[in-house]
Order: structure tokens, then C-alpha cells, then sequence
């Protein structure tokens, strides 16, 4: 088990009467690759600026190898961050702003070029070096970016939403050389932003936050299959959300009546009570479709109402008849099994392990 | 091949245009023109006369008096864009990166305010200031100190030279900065600059245009100012531009206050052309 290289304790962050964060209280691993996600103005950039010393915690501490760090200026710090505009100075060509970390600590002038163009040759772009800015197209600006952090050789790169200026074919290769990259330095990767593909595709670990509060810490997997609660469930995007009211509990499992119909879910560990509320989602690539009336104890009659294709993928869109809505992701080999009209009337159907209770919150 | 709707167009700017253009014809470059022909005048029995001789020339460029005049003025406005640049830079610095937008809105509106106002009126106040009995010299009495003459001296010349272009300096430093991308100095803080040097290596080098600029903005008021020199410096040592008024009074010498003002054009053109030419240099794309 790697050690905590940071720790936020209790943090909040206030600007003026508004509460960016708050109880911010999580570790980051050493060598791990850590997603911080979640829609625009959950204080995700916040998070990250109060590590790279450019914001200040109102409240609580954050220390780096246990040092605070709450009274160490940004220029102090060795925490580079990779800035969503690049941030790369336009009046210095490509070495230059690679040596610009350097230069600023002291390295003479040789150790500096050599040391930058070394990383401009790891980045596939030295041929560019002595390049203006200006001249560089967006997938080499990203790599002088990164040059230019990297050539600092930190414990910790802070990463802020950087491929969300390319175009989807450069994320897609962005991506393989950031996750290859941190495999190969083994160090500390902390990745905000609001893709979950770019999240769910490099983190070892993913912090959802939502409205200035951490929702869920885990695993990609663990984020996707079991979301701690509804606002988890809803902007990881493709899950069947339910709710309704507990009928029966047995050891394991329960029974809940919603108004699309009784389902039995797995409580988990979960505490629920005969009578109150509760709600269960289930990923959408977890539920099967038929034609005739399935078996099982989770169905539900739906109308097709349209089709989602990203790839191989498909993503059915349906409604039942009190007009809620339901999801069904599938490879699109199976789909054509069925030969589906919009409006067709089709049944689904899950496992009772396929789902999974949320918590109140 | 234009067709008949860009040739309407055309015509269109163009009546629009014109006033400007004739404008500048008949007060600019139709003036200086005659300016450079009458450099090339003589003047007999006090009255102008029409000639092309290089005598007013030869004469002028010869004399000891022009040359200390002109590098005088060339120190002295050199000397006041030295200073306005360093004492509207911290200032400028405030607005654009301390001061809130509303503030900063402000401050641009309170430095536009001394434009309202006759420079010559803002010159003369100096005089209850500066002189021997003045704000100053008291205040400096009650402690034992001065009195310290600073009307016509170099310090007054430099204080009438603040007066003019002090504001627009600061005025134009702050728009430049205001307009810097924030996120250039946050990186290089992050990438190991101290606040302060962030100045040097990031401040500076992005708003390297706007400064020059305003440099030379500041370098073509003071060098052509009459104002200051004549009356706070007490024309002790002629600016050109005195040079100018002397020459004229003294025996009609319109052709060789020709002359000077030639020079001084040359000058400004000379300094304006290499000012711009730095600021907008650009690295070669490879070395």
C-alpha cells in the first residue's frame, strides 16, 4: 500500500460569502492517477489551485509529504500544473518555455537546454524546439506544456481539464501517452475535469464532487457499478435510476414498489426500513431486452423512443407507460438481432444483482 | 475584376474618406511641404524672399548653439519618458493586476479629468507650488529646510513635462497590463518565479508594445513641448522648441526656424520608426 503523498485535512475555501469547497478531506496516493470530476462550478479547479498554492484554504490544511503547505508560496512549491489554456508564454519559443522552470530555479544555461530538449525528444516534438509559439498546432502546444511541467521532474502533476481543446481523435491519443507517461515516471497524476471518459479511461482512482462537496471516492469500476448516491448515479451518465417505497425486506434483499412496478434489489449495506423511501439504479449495459415477457422478478414494458450510436455501442432510449424513462446500452451486433422500429413495444429486464441501492442523501 | 458593387462600395468609403483626406492635404502635408521649400528661402532687409540656397542649412547645422540645444532636448525628453515610464509604472502595475474592474474603471476616468483643463493653466499652478515662497519652500521651513529653487531649473522643465504626460503614461500602461493573461503569471509561479520576478520574465516581455508606446508618446510631447522649458524651466538652456521662437523674433528667421523644426521632425520620425519597429519585432520562426 503506497503511502499518502497528500492530504487534505477539513478543507473549505471561501470567496467572500461563497462557499466554493468545503470538508474537503481526502489522500492522494504516491504514483496513483487521481480524476477529480464533476460538472462546472463544483470547485474541482478550486481543489486543484489550492494545491498548487494558488489559492489559499480558508479553513483546514493541505500537506505534501507531511508538511503544511497552507504558508508556502507557489513559486515555492513543486507542484506544476498544466493549465486548460496551456498558459505557454508567447514571447518564447518552445525550449524556452520548457527551460522556463529551470531557469527560474538557478540550472545554468547548458543543463537547461540539454535538460529541455531531452524532454522535447520524449514528447516526439524536437523538432519544433526553436519554434514560436504561435506557430505550433494544438496537440504540439499540449506536448510543450507538458514538457514544460515534466522537465521540473516533480512528485505530483497537476493537470487541469488539459485535452479539452483538442480535437476527439488527439484526446483519444492524449490520453494513451498521459496514462503511459505516468506509468513510466510512476509519479502522481491529479486530472480534473468534467469528462467522465477522460476520467473513467486513465484514473486509478476518480473524486466526483458535486456542489463543492466530495460525493464518492473509489475506483472507476466501483464509481460506475455502485454510485454512492442519487447525484453519483445521475451524472455518471448511462444508469436507470428508480424510486420508490420499501414493501418487504428479507436478509438481502428487499422489495420496492415504484410506479413503473416491485423490483427486488440486493440492500447491501445499505440500511432500509419497511415503509420509507428509497431509491436503486441499474448501469444501462445491464439490462437485457425481449420481445416476448421475460421471466424473472425485474421487468418492465417499454416504448422505444430513439437510438443513441457512439461506435459499436448503442444506447436505446425508452419510456413505460407512466412515462419514465429508461436506458439500454448494447453492442449494436446484438441489436440487430431484433429489428427495432421507433415506437416498438419491447420488454426489459435485469438481475437482481444487477442492481444497486443508493444511499439517502 | 471588381464588379459594379465593390466599385459602388468603393466609392462609398471614399466619399466618406475625403473630408479626412483633404483635411490632411491642406493642413499637414501641404504645410510641411512649404516648410521644407522655405528652409531653402533667404531673408533680406528683414523680408522673406524666394530662393533654393543650402545657406540656412550650412549656417544652422554649423553652429555650436544649435547642436547643445538639440542633444539638450534629446537628454531632456529622454530623461522625462525615463521618468514618467518608472513613476506611472508601479501605479499602472496597481490598476491592472490589485485594483477591482470598478476600481480600475475609476481610476481611468479621474486620470482623464486633467485632460480637461488647459495644459498652460496646470503649468502656471505649479509657479504657488514651486517658487521660493511657495506650498513647498513653507513646508519645508518649519522644519529648518531650503528654501530650494525649482522653478527654472531642469526639475521645473521635468515637473512641466510630468504634468502633460504623466496621465496618458499611466493611462496607457494600465490599459496594456489590464490586458495580460492572468493565467501567464499564475503559470510562472508555479513554474518557480518569485512576484516580483514575474515582472521582469512575464510583465514586461507581454506588455513590451504597449510600453513602447507609451514611451514614445511621452519622448514626442516632451520633446516638443514649449510650454514646460519656457516657463518652469525659465528657458535657461533653449529646448528647440524656444530655439524656435527665438529664431523667429530674432531678425524674421522663418528659413532657418525651418530648419530646426525639419530637424526635429527627422528626429521624431527616426525615434517613432525604431520604437515601433521594437515593438512589434517578432522572433524568426527558427534560429
Amino acid at each position: 500500500m503506497s503511502k499518502p503523498l497528500v492530504v487534505f485535512d477539513k478543507v473549505q475555501k471561501n470567496f467572500g460569502n461563497f462557499v466554493a469547497v468545503k470538508e474537503l478531506d481526502f489522500e492522494i496516493r504516491e504514483g496513483e492517477f487521481l480524476a477529480i470530476m464533476g460538472p462546472s462550478g463544483c470547485g474541482k479547479t478550486t481543489t486543484l489551485r489550492m494545491l498548487a498554492g494558488l489559492e489559499t484554504p480558508s479553513v483546514g490544511e493541505i500537506r505534501l509529504n507531511d508538511r503544511g503547505m497552507n504558508d508556502v508560496a507557489p513559486h515555492e512549491r513543486d507542484t506544476p500544473l498544466v493549465w486548460q489554456s496551456l498558459a505557454l508564454f508567447p514571447f518564447l519559443t518552445a525550449r524556452e518555455n520548457v527551460e522556463f522552470g529551470l531557469k527560474m530555479r538557478g540550472v545554468d544555461k547548458a543543463e537547461r537546454r540539454e535538460r529541455a530538449l531531452k524532454w522535447l525528444a520524449k514528447m516526439d516534438i524536437l523538432e519544433f524546439a526553436d519554434r514560436d509559439i504561435s506557430t505550433l498546432s494544438g496537440g504540439q502546444k499540449q506536448r510543450v506544456a507538458l514538457a514544460r511541467s515534466l522537465v521540473m521532474e516533480p512528485q505530483i502533476l497537476l493537470l487541469d481539464e488539459p485535452l479539452s481543446a483538442l480535437d476527439a481523435h488527439l484526446v483519444i491519443r492524449m490520453q494513451a501517452v498521459l496514462t503511459d507517461l505516468q506509468r513510466e515516471l510512476g509519479i502522481t497524476f491529479v486530472y480534473v475535469t468534467h469528462s467522465q471518459s477522460e476520467a473513467f479511461a486513465m484514473a486509478d482512482r476518480v473524486i466526483i464532487m458535486g456542489k463543492g462537496e466530495i460525493a464518492q471516492i473509489g475506483s472507476p469500476k466501483d464509481i460506475y457499478r455502485e454510485p454512492a448516491n442519487q447525484f453519483v448515479a445521475e451524472f455518471v451518465g448511462r444508469n436507470n435510476i428508480l424510486s420508490g417505497n420499501v414493501a418487504s425486506l428479507s436478509d438481502d434483499t428487499a422489495r420496492i414498489t415504484t410506479p413503473s412496478g416491485d423490483f427486488t434489489v440486493p440492500t447491501n449495506e445499505v440500511r432500509l426500513t419497511e415503509g420509507h423511501n428509497a431509491s436503486f439504479v441499474i448501469s444501462a449495459d445491464l439490462v437485457h431486452i425481449s420481445m416476448g415477457e421475460p421471466e424473472g422478478s425485474n421487468k418492465a414494458q417499454c416504448k422505444l423512443i430513439s437510438e443513441e450510436f457512439v461506435g459499436s455501442m448503442v444506447t436505446l432510449f425508452l419510456e413505460d407507460a407512466q412515462g419514465h424513462e429508461f436506458k439500454v446500452q448494447m453492442q449494436e451486433r446484438e441489436l440487430s438481432k431484433f429489428d427495432l422500429k421507433s415506437g416498438a413495444e419491447i420488454w426489459l429486464s435485469w438481475d437482481t444483482a444487477s442492481a444497486h441501492v443508493l444511499n439517502e442523501s | 475584376m471588381p464588379s459594379s458593387a465593390d466599385r459602388k462600395l468603393n466609392l462609398y468609403a471614399l466619399t466618406w474618406r475625403l473630408p479626412i483626406i483633404f483635411w490632411q492635404f491642406i493642413f499637414f502635408v501641404g504645410p510641411v511641404l512649404f516648410m521644407v521649400a522655405m528652409s531653402f528661402f533667404l531673408v533680406k532687409n528683414y523680408r522673406m524672399t524666394e530662393a533654393f540656397e543650402f545657406v540656412n542649412w550650412s549656417k544652422m547645422l554649423s553652429r555650436g548653439y544649435f547642436w547643445d540645444s538639440y542633444w539638450y532636448t534629446v537628454f531632456i525628453a529622454g530623461v522625462s519618458t525615463l521618468c514618467a515610464m518608472c513613476i506611472a509604472f508601479p501605479a499602472a502595475f496597481a490598476l491592472a493586476f490589485r485594483a477591482s474592474e470598478n476600481t480600475r474603471r475609476w481610476a481611468i476616468f479621474l486620470l482623464i479629468i486633467p485632460f480637461f483643463t488647459s495644459y498652460l493653466v496646470r503649468t502656471f499652478s505649479w509657479f504657488v507650488i514651486l517658487s521660493e515662497n511657495g506650498v513647498i519652500n513653507g513646508m519645508l521651513n518649519y522644519i529648518g529646510l531650503g528654501p530650494y529653487t525649482m522653478l527654472n531649473t531642469n526639475f521645473g522643465t521635468l515637473v512641466g513635462y510630468m504634468t502633460l504626460t504623466l496621465p496618458l503614461v499611466v493611462i496607457l500602461q494600465t490599459v496594456t497590463m489590464a490586458n495580460i493573461d492572468k493565467n501567464l503569471i499564475e503559470a510562472a509561479r508555479n513554474l518557480g518565479c518569485s512576484a516580483f520576478r514575474t515582472i521582469w520574465q512575464v510583465i514586461i516581455p507581454l506588455s513590451k508594445t504597449g510600453l513602447i508606446i507609451a514611451a514614445i508618446f511621452c519622448f514626442i510631447l516632451s520633446f516638443g513641448d514649449f510650454v514646460a522649458p519656457f516657463y518652469l524651466g525659465g528657458s535657461q538652456e533653449p529646448t528647440l522648441p524656444i530655439l524656435i521662437l527665438d529664431t523667429t523674433k530674432s531678425g524674421q528667421q522663418w528659413p532657418r526656424a525651418a530648419v530646426v523644426a525639419i530637424m526635429m521632425m527627422g528626429t521624431l520620425f527616426a525615434i517613432a520608426f525604431t520604437g515601433i519597429a521594437l515593438a512589434y519585432r517578432k522572433k524568426k520562426g527558427a534560429k
